[in-house]
């Protein structure tokens, strides 16, 4: 069971009601809003819970490990903290990977993928890279330990931006409609499957309180939804301002502090304007407040995973 | 006038790219470029390649398409703006700009196979890295058939950027490698096609390679490659055109980053491989940088009855704090990347999403408003 080691249940936690029984959680949104940050404070949240947790970044330069204050993971799957695993998934290890396990031998897999032609060969079979990537990371959602629980309990994905994340998990699909029957397109149904398993798998929207993330946000969500077949079921909005000032306290100022305090309140405003649209999707919408933090570590990827943790 | 590198590299340009991650505000700059070029009498069009729609939210237009849509005189007059040339703008529509270079470039019996192949329906609208391929060739035809004084070009981000440098010589990898000559010469020598695997069927890497992606996969290719290499001559040609377009004297690069000091890495690793690849980077675009607190504000805050005095504390030191963060990240910026000059433009309260707002951007751009930074430090 999924949450067989988890407590009692009265302890303020469960990384949001919408995630607490799902094992695969995608992160995703516009670009710069934050998805990495985000995945890092799940992740962390969900080891807390005591879930044993693995973080996939996938082929970008590492920095969910700099985050949390560890030295960089790389490609292989790598312990960061207790129930807390973190991987890089690049190309070309997931790809030696995939084939040793069709192949089964290293000595077939250097004598024929390790050629030059061979290489270049399978770098035009369409989506062949994306397929891999996805495949180690759903591979390891299925992988048991010796006494039969599994490996992880759950894996977070932090995905590509909006555009690229939409191609990213239509590969399956893609391979399937393109791929006639073999070995790639079998691994593309079970791929495919988990994804769309509203049970199994749930997306993280992450937007920022301004006008343009938050209509990228609602797009993401229908094609997401309508196209892709996937389920988003929590959008963060991150870098969240609350109220502060009220209109009768910008009077009788000096012009420039006037300005501040409106400013304040434009932001304020757009805040709560953006909370608004987002909820018309009719997903759970949770505040992230702007952090004030000197350096963005490990302090403040803690005090967000305290947020996903608290109960509502 | 003040000096504007960026003004300056369009007197003698006629295509600049804006580069750089993604949630920069790239697509905004180009479309505050493109307007301003076009309010200084420099006609141009901006094509976006994002598969948001986003430039269409900037230019307050519903949806764009592959038509080059003008921008009508109501729309600036509604605006204030009265330009002295036309602007357009464009998004690329990946499929259709796939099916076109096919309808035009392929022989007449070759087309409909192609159009049909299931590998080509794949590469033409879902393959990763093949929208940077089709905006290459995109470039090339507004830069060859159209008359623009200005093409603002826009890029996805970052990762995929990269692959649109690439793209080019991908593309002639492809045409050009042992791979594709390895698999379709004896299917030529054999002169038809649908043959059982060309020769290869039987040997111990097409086997091993098929059980990885199944025979008739390998199959396919094979047909779809066969269909596409009456067209590599073509392909070749355009791709050392789209590169020495790049390359060429009147092409400037616009590289768009924000001040945050986890951004920046990205930026600088850019700028690198932007001038290892012998592109012209006119100038560093640093976005949405946060103007210092003056002291005299500090003064007044002391003076407030304490109820307020507290409030309005703590949005100076969040304010202050995000300054200087940015303060920090710009000089970074500067000490990795000192050649190149570089262009401040501050935070605005609301989202740039209008064409007076392009506008009021491309004052920043053009130098003719300037922020102070705050002094870096903590």
């Amino acid at each position: 069971m999924l949450r067989s080691t988890c407590r009692r249940v009265n302890v303020a936690f469960a990384v949001r009601e919408e995630l607490s029984d799902k094992r695969l959680l995608v992160v995703t949104g516009k670009g710069g809003v934050g998805k990495t940050t985000l995945s890092a404070a799940l992740a962390v949240q969900s080891a807390r819970e005591g879930l044993r947790t693995l973080v996939c970044e996938v082929n970008t330069k590492e920095r969910i490990s700099q985050l949390l204050g560890k030295p960089e993971v790389g490609p292989d799957v790598t312990a960061l903290d207790e129930n807390l695993w973190a991987v890089d998934v690049r190309p070309q290890e997931a790809m030696r990977e995939y084939a040793l396990m069709l192949l089964k031998f290293e000595s077939i897999y250097n004598a024929v993928f390790e050629n030059r032609v061979v290489r270049y060969f399978l770098r035009f079979i369409p989506s062949l890279q994306e397929l891999v990537l996805l495949g180690k990371i759903l591979f390891h959602l299925k992988e048991k330990r010796s006494d039969g629980r599994w490996r992880f309990d759950r894996i977070i994905i932090d995905a590509p931006a909006t555009g690229h994340a939409v191609t990213f998990f239509s590969v399956p699909q893609v391979i399937l409609d393109t791929v006639p029957p073999g070995a790639m397109s079998d691994d593309a149904t079970w791929m495919r499957d988990l994804l769309v398993d509203p049970k199994t798998t749930a997306v993280v929207l992450v937007s920022l309180p301004e006008d343009m993330p938050v209509n990228e946000t609602i797009e993401l969500h229908a094609t997401l939804k309508n196209k892709v077949k996937m389920h988003p079921k929590l959008v963060v909005l991150n870098g969240f301002i609350p109220e502060r000032f009220e209109a009768s306290e910008l009077s009788g100022l000096s012009p420039a502090l006037h300005e501040v305090g409106q400013a304040h309140q434009a932001r304020a405003a757009l805040s709560a304007a953006s909370l608004a649209k987002l909820k018309t999707l009719g997903v759970e919408v949770l505040t992230v407040p702007r952090l004030f933090t000197p350096e963005f570590g490990r302090a403040a990827v803690d005090q967000i995973a305290q947020r996903l943790g608290s109960a509502r | 006038m003040s000096s504007s590198p960026i003004r300056d590299a369009l007197a003698n340009s006629d295509v600049l790219v804006t580069v750089g991650s993604g949630g920069v505000g790239k697509t905004t700059l180009a479309a505050a470029i493109a307007l301003r070029a076009a309010m200084e009498g420099q006609g141009s069009l901006v094509c976006t390649i994002d598969p948001a729609r986003r430039l269409a939210n900037s230019l307050g237009l519903e949806a764009l398409g592959n038509a080059e849509t003008e921008i009508s005189q109501q729309t600036f007059a509604k605006a204030g703006l009265a330009p002295k040339a036309s602007m357009r703008a464009m998004m690329l529509d990946m499929k259709r700009t796939w099916d076109e270079l096919i309808e035009k470039r392929a022989p007449p019996d070759k087309r409909e196979k192609i159009l049909n192949n299931r590998f080509y329906q794949s590469l033409s609208s879902a393959l990763a890295g093949s929208q940077e391929y089709v905006a290459m060739e995109k470039l090339w035809e507004l830069r060859t058939q159209r008359d623009y004084p200005l093409i603002v070009l826009d890029t996805p981000p970052t990762a995929h950027a990269l692959d649109f440098l690439d793209a080019p010589n991908r593309i002639l990898d492809f045409m050009d490698n042992d791979a594709s000559k390895w698999l379709l010469t004896p299917a030529l020598a054999a002169g038809k096609f649908g043959l059982k695997l060309f020769n290869l069927g039987g040997s111990y890497v097409a086997k091993t390679i098929a059980r990885f992606t199944g025979t008739e996969t390998l199959q396919q290719l094979a047909d779809f490659m066969l269909n596409i290499s009456g067209m590599n001559e073509g392909f070749k040609e355009r791709a050392h055109q789209t590169r020495a377009l790049l390359e060429a004297e009147t092409t400037s690069f616009v590289l768009v980053t924000g001040p945050m000091p986890e951004r920046l890495d990205e930026a600088v690793y850019f700028h690198t491989l932007l001038q290892q690849n012998k592109m012209r980077v006119a100038a560093i675009a640093v976005n949405r940088v946060h103007a210092p607190v003056p002291d005299a504000l500090w003064e007044e805050v002391a003076r407030l009855p304490s109820s307020l005095q507290k409030k309005f504390e703590d949005t100076l030191k969040e304010n202050d704090h995000l300054a200087r963060q940015d303060a920090r990240g710009i000089a970074k910026l500067r000490e990795a990347c000192a050649a190149t000059p570089m262009v401040i433009i501050p935070r605005f309260e609301l989202d740039v999403h209008d064409l007076s707002g392009l506008y009021e951007t491309s004052r920043w751009l053009w130098g003719e408003q300037r922020l102070e930074v705050a002094t870096a430090g903590r």
